[in-house]
């Protein structure tokens, strides 16, 4: 399944985090006219390179799926971020 | 019936051992077995890592600043979709890139890396598990990665 949401966290120096949720399915709807529009125009490009367009349309789906759990933690004593896909 | 079994009951009936030490050698020659099958153990060291975590610690100046730490967790399902990628690599890409490569001196073919050789790679990436410790005059880095 494709990540829904992300968190990004961020702590400054007087510890207060402060958390935000992003909801990536609005991305993901904002996004997906744009991929409709331009689809005729890399299914061309795909040709054109002598790549299957439906395996390179397979590739980034497994991508997105797989994007779900990733996390990148930053932590410093001032200061810390944190990313993490749902 | 397996035959030491059948061997220690019938060493039992004719006396030359007492019912303990057969329980004891039954319970001997069991232990191994048991540890072998599936049910036992063993299913851990095959269970396959999730995640691809690369973890770093640094300090500088000795470390007045207090130090640094990332913590990168990367699905290893991320890593299996990502080679797929070159499935995607047209052909003539591939060629620039083994010129560019025999320029540097890089003696590898690219278009013999056949994206199921790298699948392979990921696979057993399973098994990695890299430390590096550096300890300079005003810096300290430690650097792990590693699946679990």
């Amino acid at each position: 399944m494709i990540p829904f949401v992300a968190v990004v966290s961020l702590r400054n120096q007087d510890s207060r985090t402060f958390r935000l949720w992003i909801p990536l399915f609005l991305v993901w709807l904002l996004l997906l006219p744009v991929v409709i529009l331009l689809s005729p125009f890399i299914f061309i490009a795909c040709l054109m390179c002598r790549v299957s367009p439906f395996r390179g349309v397979t590739v980034v789906w497994q991508i997105f799926n797989a994007l779900t759990d990733s996390q990148v933690e930053v932590e410093h004593r001032s200061a810390g971020m944190s990313f993490h896909i749902l | 019936m397996n035959e030491h079994r059948r061997q220690i009951l019938q060493m039992l009936s004719e006396g030359k051992i007492s019912a303990d030490e057969a329980e004891r050698l039954i319970s001997a020659f069991e232990e191994p077995a048991a540890a072998k099958s599936p049910e036992n153990g063993s299913k851990g060291a095959t269970a396959r890592p999730k995640y691809l975590r690369v973890q770093v610690d640094s300090e500088d100046d000795g470390g007045h600043d207090g130090p640094t730490r990332v913590n990168v967790r990367v699905p290893m399902q991320l890593l299996r979709a990502g080679v797929k990628l070159a499935y995607l690599i047209p052909a003539a890409a591939l060629q620039k890139a083994n010129l560019a490569m025999h320029e540097k001196g890089i003696p590898v073919d690219l278009t013999q890396i056949k994206p199921e050789n790298l699948e392979d790679l990921v696979e057993q990436l399973s098994d990695l598990s890299v430390d590096v410790d550096q300890k300079d005059a005003n810096t300290k880095v430690k650097v792990r990665v590693f699946c679990e």
